[in-house]
Formats: C-alpha cells, sequence, structure tokens
C-alpha cells in the first residue's frame, strides 16, 4: 500500500505518543509492573530479617531509590530492580489510563471499572499518608497529664533563651528535613532573626554517638571537638533507636564564628551558648509534637490470662482536657481515641515488671493521618466492582454452560 | 471424557499408590507408639466410670478451664509424641492407654506410672550422653529407664539453656527438651505425693498426720511462732520440723495441676494443691475451711487408690466439690462438650472418610462412565460430603468451646483450609460434573488433615487456649482472618486444579478431550478469580484491623507482605491473561506456582522471626522445602509438555504444508 493513502485514523494511531500511550495504559505494562512489585514486596520481606525495616523500606520504596540491588542472607544478588516507588507511580498511571480512560465502555466492564478506581483511591490515600501523615508517641504516667507527642524518627535543632528562672520559653526549632542532607562537607546556615546568632550545621549522620578522643582516636580523620569526635554507626535494626549527630558553628553577627561544636541524639544534654550575660541552650532531640489538647491517664490496667503472662487486655482510662472542658475516653487495644484529626492507640505500657499497686504508664501511638480512612472506604468500592465482576462472569459462564448442553 | 493411554494409566496408578502411601507412612508415624509393647505385670486398666470422672475435672491451664482430659492429651503429646500408648497387663491382654487413664496412673499410681514408655527419644545420643543405656536410635523410655540419668540430665540441660535457642545444635535443643518434659512429668509424679501417706509429725517413725489436719491446726502453730518470736527464742524444734515437712507437700504439690477454683468469684486464678496448703499453713488463705476441705477431699482419693470402687466413690465427691465450684463461677459449662469432643477425635474420622473418598475417586476415573464408575462416583460424593460433615461439626465444636470464630492460629487455618477447600471442590463440581473436582476433594482433604495432626503433634501445645490482646476482636477474626484464609483455600484449590490439569494432559488421561481440558481451565481461571476477590479484601481489611490496632494501614510486615504478594500474583495472572501474554498452558503454569506464594504467605512468613504476626514456631520448616520442590518439579513437568505440545503442533502444520506424495 503507498504511504500517501493511509487515512488520518492510521496515522494517528502509528505516532508517538498512541504508541506510547498504548504501552502505557497496555496489558503488557501492568504484568510487568506488578510483576516487579511482587518481586520487591518478596525480596523486601526477606531483607528485612537482616536490615530492618526502616532501612528497608529506604532501600525498596524511597523516592530516592531510582535502582537497587537486593539481597538474601546478606549476599547480594545481581539483578538490578527499578525502586518501588517508580513502580508503583508507573502502576498508577497504568491503571489510571488502562482501567479507566482507554477500558472499552459498556455493561461488562463496570465492575473492573469501578474496582479501578477503588485501587487508584486506595493508593492515592497511601500516597497522602505516606507524604503527609505525622506520627509519634506519648508516654504519660498515672495521674499525669501530656499534650506533647515525641516522633519516632525525626531528629530536629531545638534552640531556646534560657531566662532568669531558668524557663525556655520560646523554642526555636529546625526541622529534620533541613538536616539531612548535610552529610559530609555539605553546610547551611540558619538564620535565627530573633536570637543573636544563627547557626552552620554541617556534618549530619543519621546514627552516630561522641566519643572521647582519649578513649578512641578517630579512625577516618573525624574532627575532634572539645575532646569528642563523632563515631558513624550502621543504621539500627530497629530504626527508632537511632541517634542522629552533626557538627554546628555559631555564627555571632559581627564578630568571629565560634569554635565548631558536637550535638547529638545520645547526648544527655545541650550545649550553652553565652552571648552577652544571655543564655541559650542548642540541643539536638527528637521532634516534639504539640497536641491541642492535654491527655491526663486516669488509670492504667493491664490484665493477662490467668495464671499466665499472656496479655488479655490494656486499658487506659483517660480524661481529655480542653479549653476548660473535660471528657472521659477508654483507649484499649482495637478501639483507639479519635479526635480532632489525631488518633491515639494503645501502644505501650510500662514499667517492665511492674506489681500490684506499682504506678503504672502507658504509651500511645499517635498519629495525624488526613488518609486516615480512606483505604476502608476504597475497600468498599473495590470489593463492590470486583464482587459486581465475577458474578457476571459466572452467571455468564453458568448461562453458556447450559446453553451448549442442550441438544 | 476420552478413553485414555494405557501407559498414562500405569503412571498415574503408581503416582496415586505412592501419595497413600505416604499418607499412610504419616498416619502410622502419628499414631502408632513406637518400641515394643511393654508388660507390667501388676497393670490394671481403669474402670470407665473413673476415666469419665477424671477426664471431665475442671482444670486451668494456659489460661483458660479446661477438662482435665485436654491438658493429660496434651502433655502426653509433648512427652511422648502421640495420644496413646500400649501396654500389657496383668491379664495377659494389651491395652491401649488414653491420655486420661495415663495422667490417671501417673498422678494415683506412679510406682507403675514410671515403668511406661512415656519419654519418646528421637535421637539415642541424648540418653548415651548421661549415661542411659540405649536401644535404637528413636525408641520410647520409661521415667525408670531415664532415672539414673536425670542429674546429670538436669545440669546438661541447664547449660544448654543458657545457649541461644538459635544457636543450640539439634541434639543440645532435645537435651532441653527432655530436661523440660522431665521436669514437667515430674510435677505430675508428685502432685499427690502429700496426700498418699500423710505427713510424717515427728522425727520419730510411724507419728503420721494427714496434711488436712496440719492445717487446721496452722493457726496454733503459727501463734507458737509467733510467741517464739515475740519472746526472742528459737521455734520450737518439732514445729520446726513440721513446717520443713508442710513446705515440702507444698512445693511437690505446687504445680501440674491448678485445680482448685478460688471462692471469690474476682479471683480468676485457679490455685494448685501445693498453693492451697502454703498459703492455709501462713494464714494468708481467705477461705481456710474451703481449703482444708478440698485437700481433704484430695487425700480421700489417692488413700483410696487400692480400692476401685472407693476410689471411684471418693473421685466423684471430688469432682462434685470442684465442678459445683466451678459450675457457680460460671466456669464449667463447656467441659463436658470440650471433654467429649477430644474423646470423639472428628478429624481422625473425617480423614478416614477422605482417605476411603480417595480410594474411590480412583477407581471412579478408572471406571470412566461406566455403571461401577457411576456408583463410585456417587460413594466419593458420600464419603467426601460426609468427612466434611465431621470436619464442620468438630470446626462448630471448637467455635463453642473457644467463644470465638474458627482461625486464630495456624492450627485452626490447616483444618479451616482442608474443609473449605473440600466444600468449594464439591461446588465447582455441582457447577462442572466432570469428576476432576470431585476427585480432588477428598485427596486434598486427606493431606490437609494430614499435616494439620503432623503439625498439632510438632507444637503440642491446645490451640484452643486463649488469644493474645490485640487478637481479641470476634469482628475482625471474622472478617479479615476468615476472608484471607479463604483466599488461601481458593489459591491452593487453583494449584491443585493445575497441578492435575498436567498431569492428566501429560499422563495422556484425558485421551486429548478439549471440552474437559476447558472445563478445567475455566475453573483454574474461576478460582484464580475467587482467590483475587477473597486476598484483596482480606488484605484491605487487615489494614483496616492495623489501622485501628497499631495506627497504620500498611506496616510491610512480613504477613501483610505475603497477603500482597497473592494479590499481586492473581492479578498479573489475569492481566497477562487478558493481554494474551499467557493461554492456557501459561494460566496452568503461573497458576500452579501460585501454591509456593500462598505458602511462603501462609507458612514461611512464619518461620522468619520478624513482624507483629510472627508466630514464632519452627514446625514445619522442612516440610515447606518439600512443598516447594514438589511444586516445582510440577512446574518443570508442566514446561516439558507445554514444550512437547509446541513442537508436535509445528510439526503437524509442517506436514500438512507438505504437498501431497513429497
Amino acid at each position: 500500500m503507498d504511504d500517501s493513502t493511509t487515512s488520518p485514523a492510521q496515522t494517528a494511531k502509528n505516532c508517538w505518543w498512541r504508541r506510547a500511550y498504548d504501552v502505557l495504559s497496555g496489558f503488557g505494562l501492568a504484568t510487568v509492573l506488578l510483576l516487579l512489585l511482587g518481586l520487591l514486596t518478596w525480596f523486601a520481606t526477606l531483607e528485612q530479617v537482616q536490615l530492618g525495616l526502616y532501612p528497608t523500606l529506604r532501600k525498596y520504596f524511597d523516592w530516592r531509590s531510582v535502582v537497587l540491588l537486593p539481597e538474601l542472607n546478606g549476599k547480594m544478588v545481581p539483578l538490578p530492580l527499578p525502586g518501588g516507588y517508580y513502580v508503583s507511580a508507573l502502576l498508577l498511571l497504568n491503571m489510571t489510563l488502562g482501567g479507566l480512560v482507554h477500558i472499552r465502555k459498556g455493561w461488562k466492564q463496570v465492575g473492573v471499572m469501578i474496582s479501578h478506581f477503588g485501587i487508584i483511591f486506595m493508593l492515592l490515600g497511601g500516597g497522602v499518608a505516606h507524604h503527609f501523615s505525622e506520627r509519634g508517641n506519648m508516654a504519660v504516667g498515672e495521674g499525669e497529664i501530656s499534650n506533647t507527642a515525641e516522633d519516632y524518627f525525626e531528629y530536629v535543632v531545638e534552640v531556646a533563651e534560657v531566662n532568669e528562672e531558668g524557663l525556655t520559653p520560646k523554642i526555636h526549632v529546625i526541622r529534620g528535613n533541613y538536616l539531612t542532607d548535610l552529610e559530609g562537607s555539605a553546610r547551611r546556615v540558619f538564620n535565627l532573626p530573633e536570637l543573636p546568632f544563627d547557626l552552620e550545621i554541617t556534618g549530619y549522620f543519621r546514627n552516630a554517638a561522641p566519643v572521647s578522643a582519649n578513649e578512641r582516636a578517630p579512625d577516618k580523620k573525624q574532627p575532634v571537638v572539645d575532646g569528642y569526635w563523632l563515631l558513624e554507626k550502621p543504621d539500627e535494626i530497629n530504626a527508632e533507636a537511632n541517634t542522629a549527630a552533626c557538627h554546628v558553628r555559631i555564627l555571632h553577627r559581627g564578630a568571629e564564628p565560634s569554635a565548631p561544636f558536637l550535638l547529638a541524639g545520645a547526648s544527655f544534654h545541650p550545649f550553652t551558648v553565652r552571648h552577652e550575660g544571655r543564655v541559650f541552650t542548642v540541643d539536638m532531640r527528637k521532634r516534639l509534637w504539640p497536641m491541642p489538647f492535654d491527655v491526663r491517664l486516669d488509670e492504667f490496667t493491664a490484665e493477662f490470662h490467668p495464671g499466665t503472662s499472656r496479655p488479655e487486655v490494656f486499658v487506659s482510662e483517660v480524661t481529655r482536657m480542653e479549653n476548660g472542658g473535660e471528657a472521659k475516653v477508654t483507649i484499649e487495644m482495637n478501639a483507639p481515641m479519635r479526635y480532632e484529626g489525631l488518633t491515639f492507640f494503645q501502644a505501650s505500657y510500662g514499667p517492665p515488671g511492674a506489681g500490684p499497686g506499682d504506678k503504672m504508664y502507658s504509651v500511645f501511638e499517635v498519629v495525624h493521618n488526613p488518609a486516615d480512612k480512606w483505604p476502608e472506604w476504597s475497600l468498599y468500592v473495590v470489593a463492590f466492582g470486583l464482587t459486581f465482576h465475577f458474578l457476571q462472569k459466572l452467571a455468564a459462564h453458568l448461562g453458556g454452560g447450559k446453553r451448549k448442553s442442550k441438544p | 471424557m476420552k478413553s485414555s493411554s494405557l501407559p498414562g494409566r500405569i503412571v498415574a496408578a503408581v503416582l496415586a499408590l505412592s501419595g497413600l502411601a505416604a499418607v499412610f507412612y504419616n498416619l502410622v508415624v502419628d499414631n502408632m507408639p513406637k518400641g515394643e509393647v511393654r508388660e507390667i505385670k501388676e497393670y490394671e486398666v481403669w474402670p470407665d466410670e473413673i476415666i469419665e470422672l477424671a477426664s471431665t475435672l475442671p482444670v486451668q491451664n494456659g489460661g483458660r478451664i479446661k477438662p482435665l482430659s485436654t491438658q493429660a492429651g496434651f502433655t502426653m503429646l509433648g512427652i511422648h509424641g502421640a495420644r496413646s500408648m500400649k501396654v500389657i497387663g496383668k491379664d495377659g491382654e494389651e491395652h491401649k492407654l488414653s491420655p486420661t487413664e495415663w495422667m490417671l496412673d501417673t498422678l494415683f499410681r506412679p510406682e507403675l506410672a514410671v515403668q511406661l514408655p512415656t519419654f519418646r527419644i528421637d535421637n539415642s545420643n541424648v540418653l548415651k550422653s548421661i549415661g542411659v543405656e540405649v536401644r535404637g536410635r528413636r525408641d520410647r523410655y520409661s521415667y525408670k529407664e531415664i532415672e539414673p540419668g536425670i542429674e546429670k540430665l538436669i545440669e546438661l540441660a541447664k547449660t544448654y539453656e543458657k545457649i541461644d535457642s538459635k544457636k543450640r545444635d539439634p541434639e543440645q535443643q532435645q537435651v532441653v527438651d527432655l530436661g523440660y518434659n522431665i521436669r514437667n512429668y515430674e510435677s505430675y509424679l508428685s502432685y499427690f505425693s502429700f496426700a498418699r501417706f500423710g505427713q510424717q509429725i515427728s522425727k520419730e517413725a510411724g507419728q503420721q498426720l494427714d496434711l488436712s489436719r496440719v492445717m487446721e491446726m496452722a493457726p496454733r502453730i503459727m501463734s507458737d511462732i509467733r510467741a517464739a518470736q515475740a519472746e526472742g527464742r528459737p521455734v520450737d524444734a518439732p514445729v520446726r520440723f513440721l513446717l520443713e515437712k508442710v513446705l515440702d507437700a507444698s512445693n511437690f504439690g505446687k504445680f501440674g495441676l491448678f485445680m482448685l477454683p478460688p471462692v471469690e468469684s474476682e479471683d480468676r486464678i485457679w490455685r494448685s494443691a501445693g498453693n492451697v496448703i502454703m498459703d492455709t499453713v501462713t494464714g494468708e488463705m481467705k477461705d481456710p475451711a474451703t481449703a482444708i476441705g478440698d485437700i481433704k477431699a484430695m487425700e480421700a482419693v489417692a488413700q483410696s487408690v487400692g480400692d476401685k470402687k472407693q476410689f471411684q466413690e471418693k473421685l466423684g465427691e471430688l469432682h462434685e466439690r470442684l465442678s459445683k465450684r466451678a459450675d457457680n463461677r460460671g466456669e464449667y459449662s463447656r467441659i463436658g462438650l470440650e471433654s467429649a469432643y477430644y474423646e470423639k477425635n472428628w478429624f481422625l474420622y473425617a480423614l478416614v472418610l477422605f482417605l476411603m473418598g480417595s480410594l474411590s475417586a480412583f477407581g471412579m476415573w478408572t471406571m470412566g462412565g461406566s455403571k461401577a464408575g457411576k456408583v463410585l462416583s456417587w460413594a466419593t460424593v458420600g464419603l467426601t460430603a460426609v468427612g466434611l460433615g465431621y470436619c464442620v461439626v468438630a470446626i462448630t465444636k471448637r467455635c463453642i468451646i473457644m467463644e470465638r470464630p474458627p482461625v486464630g492460629n495456624l492450627y485452626d487455618t490447616i483444618i479451616f483450609i482442608g474443609s473449605t477447600v473440600v466444600a468449594i471442590s464439591l461446588l465447582i463440581e455441582w457447577m462442572t460434573k466432570r469428576g476432576f473436582a470431585l476427585g480432588l476433594a477428598p485427596m486434598l482433604g486427606t493431606l490437609l488433615i494430614v499435616l494439620a495432626r503432623r503439625y498439632e503433634l510438632g507444637d503440642a501445645k491446645d490451640h484452643m487456649d486463649p488469644l493474645v490482646a490485640v487478637l481479641r476482636s470476634n469482628y475482625w477474626l471474622t472478617t479479615h482472618v476468615i476472608t484471607i484464609t479463604l483466599g488461601y483455600s481458593a489459591g491452593l484449590l487453583c494449584a491443585m486444579l493445575s497441578c492435575f490439569y498436567l498431569l492428566v494432559r501429560g499422563l495422556g488421561l484425558d485421551g486429548g478431550d478439549k471440552d474437559f481440558r476447558r472445563s478445567l481451565t475455566r475453573s483454574v481461571y474461576g478460582m484464580v478469580c475467587l482467590c483475587l476477590l477473597l486476598s484483596l479484601v482480606g488484605t484491605v481489611l487487615g489494614g483496616i484491623w492495623a489501622n485501628d490496632s497499631w495506627g497504620r494501614f500498611w506496616g510491610w510486615d512480613p504477613k501483610e507482605n505475603g497477603a500482597l504478594l497473592i494479590v499481586l500474583w492473581t492479578l498479573a495472572i489475569l492481566h497477562a491473561r487478558l493481554g494474551g501474554y499467557i493461554r492456557e498452558w501459561g494460566l496452568h503454569l503461573a497458576s500452579v506456582f501460585t501454591a509456593c506464594i500462598v505458602a511462603f504467605s501462609w507458612w514461611h512468613v512464619n518461620f522468619l522471626g520478624v513482624g507483629l504476626h510472627n508466630y514464632g514456631f519452627t514446625a514445619g520448616k522442612s516440610t515447606i522445602w518439600v512443598f516447594y520442590g514438589v511444586m516445582a518439579m510440577f512446574l518443570m513437568f508442566g514446561a516439558i509438555l507445554r514444550y512437547l505440545d509446541v513442537h508436535a503442533k509445528a510439526l503437524r502444520s509442517q506436514v500438512k504444508e507438505m504437498p501431497a506424495g513429497a
């Protein structure tokens, strides 16, 4: 056939964007992506045994991980795989194009379309939770009140002026996302206009501890500050146990900068800065997260199945206090407190080995997740769509069988 | 189905017989005691009435109230490796002892009990290392035979206990296990020692007094002690001697059986005889009169063991006393039901029915559409349906006893999957009427119940014990757990149907009947869809539960990942099929691989030792690799078949294209 006779429709079909659209919305890509995601999930499941959950997730599903090499029992597998974040993003695109846009529209496809929509909604919920949710823990003793939760992972730098009463009425916080990229020689100056100095931070470590140079000499020429240097440690299997650290200098305005000093999450005390008779503290710690209300733990009960150490129920009786009002709430396993977009879960308790009459404390996991209920809603959609589709198929199969069996 | 090839039928018959032999071997390993049947000349069997009374005695164990027969059953399973043992008694006849009889001997006739072949030893080196004379590599030994080496055993076990359990070699682990079993057994053996002969109350021989009498004298003893302390003088020697004896007696009866319900309704912890003795003597018992009455009743039973009639009467009185108190506390209502549940052995009968159904199915397939074939077909339906009925009854009884939905632990999943696989297979048969699902149903039922029995034997734990706090939600156990477990059933069934397809096609048993193949393929496709639906819904429900319990929808926990893998795999199969990348062969090969993914999700992740769903068990670690191996063989077999099929088609088309006469 002569090229000049090609119809406009055929030309459109042959053009690159049409072919790209076909590929992006096609079953082939869907199959490959599903298999890749399965492979990534399988390797991540096995690798977390040795590497720990958080580092494994960072390796397999973080946006910074574009290509990775899996490991099995500590040995590298020579199979480069794309990062799970991009596989999931591409799958979302493929599902939207193939399962909602490209799909033939008709009664037979209604169930499939509904279920695709439900899964897209669910994945979006996952994305929203991943990027916008916050979580931390609040430990509160019986009879005590708390209004802050501590983040599980995020280390921040806090700068505060100590007043004459020894209090720190205002705390300036440098969030973790401004610190984590300051590894090696990368440095950043943080302007603190309300204070008489700025801070320069560099040499950030995700997990490190200050070591006395008298006890152990630096092994990689790490700078020694006030007789201490930072020993970088591999990530803990339980990532909550990581303790971040960094090097800091005080930049006095119109004067020479201070000598560098160390800040470490593993240190017990903050660094003290004196400036023209004023006293400031600079500290590195896990981020504290203020709650919009106070929580008082009235009573904590841990019950075990009789004669065993098998837990039966953990119950925290709390009072939520806000604007002078009080509300009694019971928090237990499978029954969290949801209020003002925050959810309090019964996570743990202590002290370990407490006996009858001992004062107990309860630990709540505090979560703010804008997509908290999205998975549940999407479940209804997906379940309805799939059930509708498969019942349709079953009916067709049974009907077809009967027709065929007729003479 | 069209007529099949003879060599294919022979291979199929050999395979079928091998399968049956494997099942039979498993059953033998499961149930038949090893070693020769012991002859104990003085041994007399317990009358049925006594066994009945003892088996329904309530005890607290594993965090719940259960019949003594249950505790005896699992203790025997853990120590002896079976729920029965054979002995030749006084009458020269062979008797099969039930767990309750074994427990009665241990508690009341220790002089006979120590001669019973109670201890299963899987590696004789364990006994050699403690200086005990051994027989074969694997055998059963009595306490009396091991007794000379017990001191050394306990010493060795204490040393090995200090080694991290993951780093112990199998022999060290067996020493630790045997040490634990010996201590556990001794706690039963000595439990009633306080009650048998009374307590010596003075250093001079012959002055015996029942412990209950000593307990009655407790206020006087305590006032003597207080007076001595007030006066700053030592406690009188006879009182000190008596106290030492009481302490010994209470220590011997401290563990083993927690059979005395507390009088106070708010007190949830039942007491052992030793607890009650010590608390009464020290004055800490809130209701000493009841405690003394309990001990008196126990003494009366122990002291009448020589006279069966009197023993029955005294045991009846003790039973009445304890069960009435338990009933007042609302803790006795399901004791009879549970005792009868284990006595009836529902799953063993179901297994026998499924085995018979499997034999009948082989006959049905061999006879084809003949009259005999039809009769066997109905026999298969009947046997399988009754077997399934047994499973349903047993699972229902378990639910009533446990007061929760059917699946709460791994053992529950096996029997539930076994039953649902059979039920779904029968449903497929009802829809297709081709005979393949009907034949597979009893075979899969057999395999899964054998697996359940093997797991129960390896684990030797009471799987009706209460659940931990986070699992205590009947709503989520009903929705998420059942849905996900049904997803496993559908996944396994689709894989087994595909294995059947490969065998039938590979061995030429279908005679090239395309309709038959199409029907099988459609069933597999349907099962893949069902597996996807159930796994997806189950996984998301699990996420919602996790969001309620732990504050996150998804935590990349191995169990969650396993469920996700099933979803992703079934989705990949369906998309590949829709895209035309796989057809009949591809669908079946992919479906066979589904079994590996289900096995990984269901079993394998539990061995990883991480995550919130980790059950922390090791039973069946080697079995999973055998299963993967078998599935890999099916995949290779299928791949070869596909290659040959494609090759043969290519040849045929070449022949067709050749000019006539060439």
